[in-house]
């Protein structure tokens, strides 16, 4: 475990290093100069930025310039937005975590929803509920996400009026950012009105989450079915059922706890997929998360936000992979010798 | 006509006719692949069959809803958006934008990406280990993500667009054909051309690729799917193509403040985006269906 868990590390490290060569040289790749590019310091004075020159060492060699930029980043330093001349650091703090809760809430949707659906399909293997939800999850793998979100909008907010179409909360509660999660805050804010917030802003989570959760959803669905499948075709199955034990009794004892143990694996990949169709959902939601801040920074070529907006989501999905890979290399000891550990 | 046989001889096929022959006997990918080639002719002859200009307005036919509508009209079949252009000539002319340009881009990172596959399937040491660190760093990067970056590198607009998602494209490319040739080199077949003394350049053209190049077209169909989807985001998110042309994500974007009073110019295009993905992803899927009904027989 503990080489498994050095080698993943090391990969980590790698990765996080590649990416920081990639930030580091679009500071070069985007038009303009690229201390106004690093620092988004875009009305400053020449001695100002003669200063900030001398900080990230401009006058030497490029492999300098990057390990100046490197231990400004270590220092939580990115530079300030282009438009709004805040830090970069600050501005992630506040959006970030509403992209985390949403896709954290999707993700939720579609493994409560989509791991029994393939649980189901895979026990009915090539009978006709199997079929059906086969071709259920084929049409929610094709839907495009914008295109969901504004049928979603349409039936449940226009039409039926069940869910509100945009916004994370009423603007009638006012509620203080601690945390930036909007669910946290509300709980930990002393308003007397905290439980109808509360009500109000899971109302406002609905929609956007069943928007992100449909295309993961699909992908878990077939996953349980592949990997139950497999379970259902091995060895100790068989045993058990030999020893005379019912259907129901195998799937539940032995079925799906090891089937479970493999999607596992897959999850960390699927949370990459679900913060890209969250950025989406965003933008037609109204989000205020990282990702239509993102979006929004591309439109203002604000070259700083897009910089910063990278890393820390890059950074976040991979850490997000690791982090699966340990619980899936606990899970399963097989997995620790024959994957990274041993090759 | 058939070929007499006068020799009693047993007759293999080459890998991509066996993936063909037990392909075509699952009824619905071949309805798929028959949708599939309606679509590619649609993007390439589209312009020529449309009923109006995808550009032209009438404005005496503003919002006009579908004609199966009281109020439509049969020469606008599918109704017109809020310029009066023809939803169905619109609709007919954006397959060559967001179907078509889907496949070019896909065959272009096709062949660069089996390009730098093979080459590094060839080479050993540390260049490789490097090569299969920067691809992981990559793969597990979310494609729209990459090239949402890559549009913010470049700047908006359609072109921009496309070599963003072809080289997004290109890693998984790479990625595959890396491993089915090491997969490849490890059987025997591969060793007799080898003890012949042939070269490894001529080993991997005529006895690797003739039995990866299945893996590699599946590997197309997903990338498609992801094409399509990617440019109708980018699109619809206004990063790709310019409002007027009638590409279909950004159709829908231009519909999104009508949509309660003209939903048909909201749901015609996502529609088109949502059959075209599926008929590409059902092909891909048949495919895969029949390659692992070979690997079992």
């Amino acid at each position: 475990m503990v080489l498994f868990a050095l080698r993943r590390l090391n990969l980590l490290l790698f990765t996080l290093l590649m990416l920081s060569v990639v930030a580091f040289s679009l500071n070069y790749f985007f038009p303009g100069s690229a201390i106004v590019n690093i620092t988004g310091l875009v009305n400053a004075t020449d001695a100002q930025l003669a200063s900030y020159e001398k900080l990230y060492r401009m006058d030497q060699s490029v492999f300098f310039q990057y390990l100046a930029y490197l231990r400004e980043l270590f220092n939580g330093n990115m530079g300030v937005s282009m438009s709004t001349q805040n830090p970069i650091s600050e501005e992630l703090i506040t959006y970030l975590p509403a992209t985390i809760e949403l896709s954290l809430a999707a993700l939720l949707l579609a493994m409560i929803f989509g791991v029994p659906l393939g649980f189901i399909a895979a026990i009915f293997h090539n009978k006709v509920t199997d079929k059906a939800i086969l071709s259920v999850a084929m049409v929610g793998y094709s839907l495009p996400v914008f295109w969901l979100a504004l049928i979603l909008i349409l039936v449940f907010s226009i039409t039926l009026s069940w869910f509100p179409s945009s916004g994370q909360l009423n603007l009638l509660f006012e509620i203080e950012q601690v945390t930036g999660f909007k669910l946290i805050d509300i709980l930990l804010s002393d308003s007397p009105y905290r439980w109808q917030a509360f009500q109000d802003a899971l109302e406002h989570l609905v929609l956007p989450a069943i928007t992100v959760a449909i295309a993961p959803m699909t992908i878990f669905i077939r996953l349980a079915r592949t990997s139950m499948l497999e379970v259902l075709e091995s060895n100790y199955i068989k045993a058990a059922r030999a020893k005379g034990l019912s259907n129901i009794k195998i799937i539940y004892h032995h079925g799906i706890r090891n089937a479970l143990v493999r999607i596992i694996r897959d999850m960390g990949l699927q949370f990459a997929n679900l913060m890209t169709l969250a950025m989406i959902a965003e933008v037609i939601f109204d989000w205020q998360g990282a990702g239509s801040w993102l979006i929004d920074s591309i439109f203002q070529r604000d070259y700083t936000a897009i910089q910063g907006g990278l890393i820390a989501l890059a950074t976040f999905t991979f850490f997000i992979n690791i982090l699966a890979d340990f619980i899936y290399a606990s899970l399963n000891p097989v997995e620790r010798y024959t994957r990274h550990a041993t090759r | 006509m058939p070929r007499d046989k006068i020799y009693i001889e047993e007759e293999f096929p080459s890998p991509i006719l066996q993936l063909w022959l037990t392909f075509k006997r699952t009824p619905v990918a071949i309805w798929a692949l028959f949708c599939y080639v309606l679509l590619v002719l649609l993007a390439i002859f589209g312009s020529f069959i449309t009923p109006h200009s995808a550009m032209e307005n009438n404005l005496d036919m503003l919002l006009t809803p579908p004609a199966w509508n009281a109020d439509g009209d049969i020469s606008y079949l599918l109704g017109t958006d809020d310029l009066g252009r023809d939803m169905l000539s619109r609709l007919i002319q954006g397959t060559s934008l967001t179907f078509g340009l889907s496949i070019l881009v896909v065959v272009c990172a096709l062949i660069i990406g089996v390009l730098i596959g093979s080459v590094s399937a060839l080479t050993r040491g540390v260049k490789a280990s490097l090569l299969t660190h920067f691809l992981d760093v990559v793969l597990s990067m979310p494609s729209l993500l990459l090239a949402i970056i890559i549009v913010a590198i470049l700047g908006p607009g359609l072109t921009n667009v496309l070599w963003a998602i072809g080289l997004v494209l290109i890693p998984q490319f790479i990625h595959i054909t890396r491993n089915a040739i090491k997969e490849e080199q490890q059987k025997g077949y591969v060793l007799i051309p080898i003890l012949d003394g042939a070269s490894e350049l001529r080993v991997l053209v005529t006895s690797i690729y003739p039995n990866i190049i299945d893996k590699i077209i599946i590997q197309a169909t997903l990338a498609q799917s992801a094409a399509i989807l990617d440019i109708a985001a980018l699109g619809f998110l206004g990063l790709g193509a310019p409002v007027a042309l009638p590409e279909w994500g950004s159709m829908l974007a231009n519909s999104l403040d009508l949509f309660y009073i003209a939903p048909w110019t909201s749901y015609l295009p996502g529609l088109a985006i949502l059959i075209a993905v599926i008929v590409t992803n059902l092909v891909g899927e048949g495919l895969r269906h029949s390659l692992k009904l070979q690997k079992e027989n």
